[in-house]
């Protein structure tokens, strides 16, 4: 009886301890994942209070604005704007542009902001979920290239 | 133990599945390198990702029925239970691992990176990290009652991230593309070549973490029978050895 009645109580501390355990390692997580989650900020929240932001190392998310890529590859300076759709910022990147980089294309660029400009030291392609094949068949790499001069 | 042989030998249908495995696999190398169009955007590089999502896709199914059997083994405690559930843990964690391997592999062209914390890349790297501790719970816990009740709890846990691991990129912003096969039915974002050698794959992947599932189980159960009879052995033996019988 008296066994039984430890076992039982062993129990109550066992899944309380349990349970402080796994809330323990929630709040770790979420902790962890607090500054994933807001993997990267928009221009146009930027733009909403840009002396949060000043001077210090931030991801800017947005779209690559048409007709604003050059390329100068003889020192490798890429500037271009990124937008979404509300604010629009001129990037600086020192690199040449990724594979899949190009008008429209979603980017990712981490750096910090000089003035209201945008200075990169890494720049990640953030591709959409949408898979298909080129209409005629295959790839016109001259249209692409020709999209980053 | 002349029956040792015997108990190994893998059964005749097992056999067919896995020779079965080496067609299949090569129809699904075909379709994703050959057969499937270039993507618009990525080219060729669209040909990791049959092997990337597919991979990614049946290590979470393992993660599932590693839970679900320790579940088991917690809720009737038989052994046989807890033995699947190791079998599927150990593949989870290769599977797992590929899926890392092969994200790597893709992202770099991609999105020009090998890595990056966001939340979908963070999960599946604290779901492998989660995995390794499964092996290391179960190796300091020598009474097989309870080696498999605490890793069967570790595995519920490791399980217990898989939801937001799916929908991480839908819920928080991340550099991992969303899904663009939504189970909601809201449609599916990839052309049908793309799809069917995708789920093709996907199939070929489910049904070699099948096969070793199986074997590895069949080999798990022989390993228990053995670790029975020898806990029996040394029970027998201990009290005429004069030795300090414990109970």
């Amino acid at each position: 009886m008296r066994a039984r009645r430890g076992f039982a109580r062993r129990r109550v501390v066992y899944a309380l301890l349990g349970v402080g355990v796994l809330a323990f390692a929630g709040f770790m997580i979420s902790q962890a994942l607090n500054t994933s989650l807001v993997y990267f900020i928009l221009p146009s929240e930027y733009a909403q209070q840009p002396s949060q932001y000043q001077d210090r190392r931030v991801r800017l998310g947005g779209l690559v604005a048409p007709e604003s890529v050059r390329f100068d590859d003889l020192d490798l300076q890429l500037t271009f704007d990124v937008t979404d759709g509300l604010a629009t910022y001129p990037v600086r990147h020192v690199g040449s542009p990724p594979e899949l980089f190009r008008e429209n294309a979603g980017v990712v660029i981490e750096g910090r902001f000089s003035e209201n400009e945008f200075v990169s030291d890494n720049l990640l392609i953030k591709h959409s979920e949408v898979y298909e094949a080129p209409k005629d068949g295959h790839i016109d790499i001259e249209a692409l290239r020709e999209s980053l001069q | 133990m002349s029956d040792a042989s015997e108990r190994l030998r893998r059964p005749a249908w097992l056999r067919v599945w896995g020779v079965a495995l080496v067609p299949l696999f090569g129809t699904g190398a075909y379709l994703g390198l050959v057969w499937s169009p270039q993507d618009v955007n990525q080219g060729n590089l669209i040909r990791i990702m049959y092997a990337h999502v597919s991979v990614a896709w049946i290590g979470f199914l393992a993660v599932f029925l590693t839970a679900l059997f320790g579940s088991l083994f917690l809720w009737r405690g038989k052994r046989r239970d807890d033995v699947v559930s190791v079998a599927s843990a150990e593949l989870a964690l290769l599977f797992s691992s590929l899926t890392i391997i092969g994200g790597m592999t893709y992202s770099r062209p991609t999105l020009n990176t090998f890595w990056t914390w966001d939340a979908k890349l963070t999960l599946t790297a604290l779901m492998v990290a989660m995995l390794v501790g499964y092996f290391i719970v179960r190796g300091l816990i020598d009474d097989p009652v309870r080696r498999g009740r605490v890793s069967a709890v570790v595995a519920i846990v490791v399980a217990a991230s898989l939801p937001f691991n799916y929908l991480a990129a839908e819920w928080f912003r991340t550099l991992h593309p969303s899904r663009a096969i939504a189970l909601d039915g809201s449609g599916v974002t990839m052309a049908p070549e793309m799809l069917l050698t995708l789920l093709f794959n996907t199939v070929v992947a489910g049904l070699v973490y099948g096969w070793f599932l199986v074997d590895r189980a069949r080999l798990g159960h022989v390993e228990a029978q053995l670790e029975q009879e020898r806990a029996e052995l040394e029970l027998q033996s201990a009290p005429t050895a004069g030795g300090v019988v414990r109970v």
